[in-house]
């Protein structure tokens, strides 16, 4: 293939500009059709298409213009510098050449125009040096006239989808199709789910404890110690310390690091509390001193219920880094122990 | 022969030591891994006689040669002896002598259990290896090296520490990793190098002058269903040999002292300590998952196009040997073997202490700049609203985000006039700043981490009050 020989974009190219606006698009139409069929399994058929071209059929459209075919041909012969060289003898690019024109002999053939025979249109493309085996091939070829009429299926399958459109019992029938039943169902079912979903969020029962509890009273926890009494159970440590700000306070802190979330130990010996994920470190009174985590831990609400116990509340929460810490639900006055 | 002392000396090891550094059955096993580690070597001495390479010696020494295979013949026949001196004296393991000295234990502790020393040991071994890669990816030389390692790793299990940490079933599969890894950096540099000589003659590429090409059937095919099968094998012995490493049911509020992530995350679990989990938790992942698929669009470099190379294209595979090797697999390393209770840094050979301290005193870059100004944090009046609030932190803020835009902003465009001059000529403006920032923030992970240790900086912008912090 490595011979230069006219694209099918040339011959395209080269017809459009020798015509003059309407009529052009009926007959660049087989034309571009042609493409497709260019492929090397097609050459061999195509060399045997050219007899069956007188065969057209009547649908083709009779716009085409007559001289379309002698058009392809002139640029053709023009593109290929006035026929093959001696040494282009290779079949191939003939046979390929050859395709255009016996798709676009057909409109012609159908518009009753002159036309030249497939010998004469071959032989054009071919020029003389055509090799002898290409010249055998082309007489053994009418003895098949029933292959071409592939390139027609198209154009009827067009029609009859175009029909079913506008028929409005096949509006119905298309509603009713496999595909469109199937995507349907799931879209319904899909939807049903997610509000199934969006149910769940909100359950009838709860089965967790409440948020508020209360916690034995204040002398349950002297000062300078941390309770990990509720840990397990609530997930707070009840401090009662007068390590922040001086003041003698009890409350109770959430055990939720604020750098990820782990759960920190409260290792009494360091008097600290150490997260084993990434190692932050909080004081007793729950300010972040050293590893990655950015704030103290929260406080959760905590009051002094009428019987004398204390009752947290885990509902709502204190951070320090906001001054939450100075509102009178976060703690208990230490020394009412 | 009196079998008394024999059996008070098991019952005072059982009474009386909880951590035994030796066992009878460690020096059974360790027995046979010299064994294992003999048959290799006889492999090898038979693959050095057929090779029949020579040794120059040093001219101190005679000057003569000595075969290769008699030296890895001779280290061979003290492989088999050390392993007829464990299966002989597995009986008597308070007087076995062939265990790692303390002295030795002592010195690799204090390198590895400080992170900076780690990190300055992996980088600098890292620059090495490239330094050396002509030498060291020599045959014998990287057996050697496999050799070394294998003998650090046996005897290192005669002490009970090193034990609980590389024989957590959890961990097998690290170690074998690391010698994976190790492997396939040496052929990388085995390749290259062929073809970097290859190319310093004017020859074509080992892969260029040899491709021949075979069938996808039934060669390829046959190669991996083979590879299928023996991978499979491998698991299911695996499966039936280790036991999976079970804990007790998961509670909300107990959480497992250390905790790790799976391996292959270690390394963002470390880079969580240094920066806050939306950046190293999820912007940083995502750099790195759009910074590797960016590279094609970045390199302009046309060589070392299906064939190995190091010399046609060193600075990609310099940076990215550096993230790949000390960034991801020593943290890798440093996450499975050095990480302890409370996250605290231990070294291989010291007993996981639940209440080691490590003075960890984070301060904030704003707090180095204010307190070092001799002035209070700048603070809006206690009770004041949102707005009030704003340009107050935003003040107190303002050496860390003059810091990180400096470090984004300004930082390429001064690279692209001096180191990177090259880059930003071949690159254009575009690709040039893609390039530079996918670099500063791939240098921003050990930036913060030697910070952190040097000078305990905690963040460079801290603004937990609207959950920000860099």
């Amino acid at each position: 293939m490595s011979e230069p020989k006219p694209s099918t974009a040339d011959i395209l190219a080269k017809i459009r500009a020798q015509k003059t606006g309407a009529g052009g698009n009926a007959a660049s139409e087989p034309v571009a059709a042609t493409p497709a069929p260019a492929t090397p399994p097609v050459e061999a058929q195509a060399a045997v298409a050219p007899p069956a071209a007188p065969v057209a059929k009547p649908k083709a459209t009779p716009a085409a213009k007559p001289g379309s075919t002698s058009d392809i041909l002139a640029a053709i012969r023009a593109a290929k510098g006035g026929g093959a060289s001696a040494t282009a003898a290779t079949p191939s690019p003939a046979a390929q050449a050859a395709v255009p024109v016996a798709a676009a002999a057909k409109p012609a053939v159908a518009s009753g125009a002159p036309k030249p025979s497939v010998e004469e249109m071959l032989n054009a493309v071919r020029g003389k040096a055509a090799s002898a085996e290409v010249a055998a091939t082309a007489p053994v070829a009418p003895a098949k006239p029933t292959l071409p009429p592939i390139p027609v299926k198209p154009p009827a399958a067009k029609d009859k989808k175009a029909a079913v459109g506008v028929d409005r019992r096949s509006f119905v029938a298309a509603c009713f199709a496999p595909v469109v039943v199937g995507f349907s169902a799931m879209a319904a079912t899909s939807l049903i789910w997610l509000l199934d979903l969006a149910r769940f969020m909100f359950p009838n029962v709860l089965v967790e404890p409440p948020t508020a509890f209360k916690i034995g009273p204040p002398s349950d926890y002297p000062l300078g110690g941390v309770s990990t009494k509720w840990l397990a159970a609530r997930g707070v440590w009840i401090v009662h310390t007068d390590q922040y700000k001086g003041r003698n306070l009890i409350y109770a802190l959430a055990s939720v690091c604020t750098h990820l979330g782990c759960t920190p130990n409260w290792l009494e010996g360091e008097q600290k509390y150490k997260c084993p994920c990434h190692g932050s470190g909080f004081y007793v009174n729950g300010i972040n001193f050293e590893g990655p985590a950015p704030r103290p831990l929260e406080r959760v609400g905590l009051k002094l219920a009428a019987d004398g116990q204390l009752e947290v509340d885990k509902s709502v929460k204190f951070q320090e880094e906001m001054g939450q810490w100075e509102d009178s639900n976060s703690y208990v006055d230490g020394s009412l122990v | 022969m009196n079998s008394l002392p024999l059996i008070t000396s098991w019952l005072s090891l059982g009474s009386l030591e909880p951590h035994p550094n030796v066992t009878p059955s460690v020096i059974f096993g360790l027995g046979w891994l010299y064994l294992i580690l003999f048959c290799m070597n006889v492999a090898w001495t038979w693959r050095s006689y057929h090779k029949g390479h020579h040794i120059d010696l040093p001219a101190f020494a005679g000057g003569g040669h000595i075969p290769t295979a008699a030296v890895w013949a001779t280290y061979s026949t003290v492989l088999m002896l050390v392993s007829v001196v464990h299966f002989s004296c597995a009986s008597s393991p308070e007087s076995f002598w062939l265990i790692m000295p303390d002295f030795a234990k002592t010195a690799v502790d204090a390198i590895v259990a400080d992170a900076r020393y780690f990190f300055a040991a992996t980088t600098v071994g890292f620059f090495l290896m490239l330094l050396l890669r002509e030498w060291l990816a020599r045959p014998n030389i990287g057996w050697a090296s496999l050799n070394l390692s294998l003998l650090f790793l046996t005897i290192s299990m005669t002490d009970w520490d090193f034990r609980q940490i590389v024989g957590k079933p959890d961990n097998v599969p690290i170690v074998a990793m690391l010698f994976i890894v190790g492997f396939f950096t040496w052929v990388f540099f085995y390749r290259a190098n062929e073809n970097d000589r290859r190319a310093a003659q004017g020859r074509p590429p080992v892969e260029a002058e040899n491709n021949e090409k075979v069938l996808t059937w039934p060669d390829l095919v046959y190669t991996e269903m083979i590879c299928m099968i023996a991978a499979t094998a491998l698991l299911m012995l695996w499966g039936i040999a280790l036991q999976a490493p079970l804990e007790e049911p998961a509670s909300a509020v107990k959480t497992p002292n250390p905790s790790k992530a799976p391996w292959y995350f270690l390394g963002l679990q470390e880079m969580l300590v240094y920066y806050d989990p939306w950046l190293a938790g999820v912007v940083f992942p995502s750099v790195i998952l759009g910074g590797m698929m960016a590279i094609p669009y970045i390199d302009f470099n046309k060589l070392g196009n299906g064939y190995y190379t190091f010399n046609e294209r060193k600075f990609a595979i310099t940076t990215f040997m550096f993230g790949f090797l000390p960034l991801w697999v020593g943290m890798i390393i440093l996450g499975t073997f050095l990480r302890g209770p409370n996250w605290n840094v231990f070294g291989i050979y010291e007993f996981w202490d639940v209440h080691k301290l490590e003075a960890l005193n984070n301060v904030n870059l704003s707090e180095y700049f204010w307190y070092g100004l001799g002035q209070p944090l700048p603070m809006a009046p206690a009770g004041s609203d949102f707005w009030t609030q704003a340009p107050y932190i935003l003040a107190r803020e303002a050496p860390g985000f003059l810091a990180i835009g400096f470090y984004l902003a300004a930082l390429p465009g001064l690279m692209a006039g001096t180191i990177f001059k090259k880059f930003f000529i071949r690159m254009g403006f575009v690709r040039y700043m893609v390039f530079s920032n996918l670099v500063l923030m791939m240098a921003a992970l050990p930036l913060k981490m030697v910070l952190r240790w040097a000078v305990n900086l905690k963040y460079f912008i801290a603004i937990p009050e609207w959950f920000f912090n860099v």
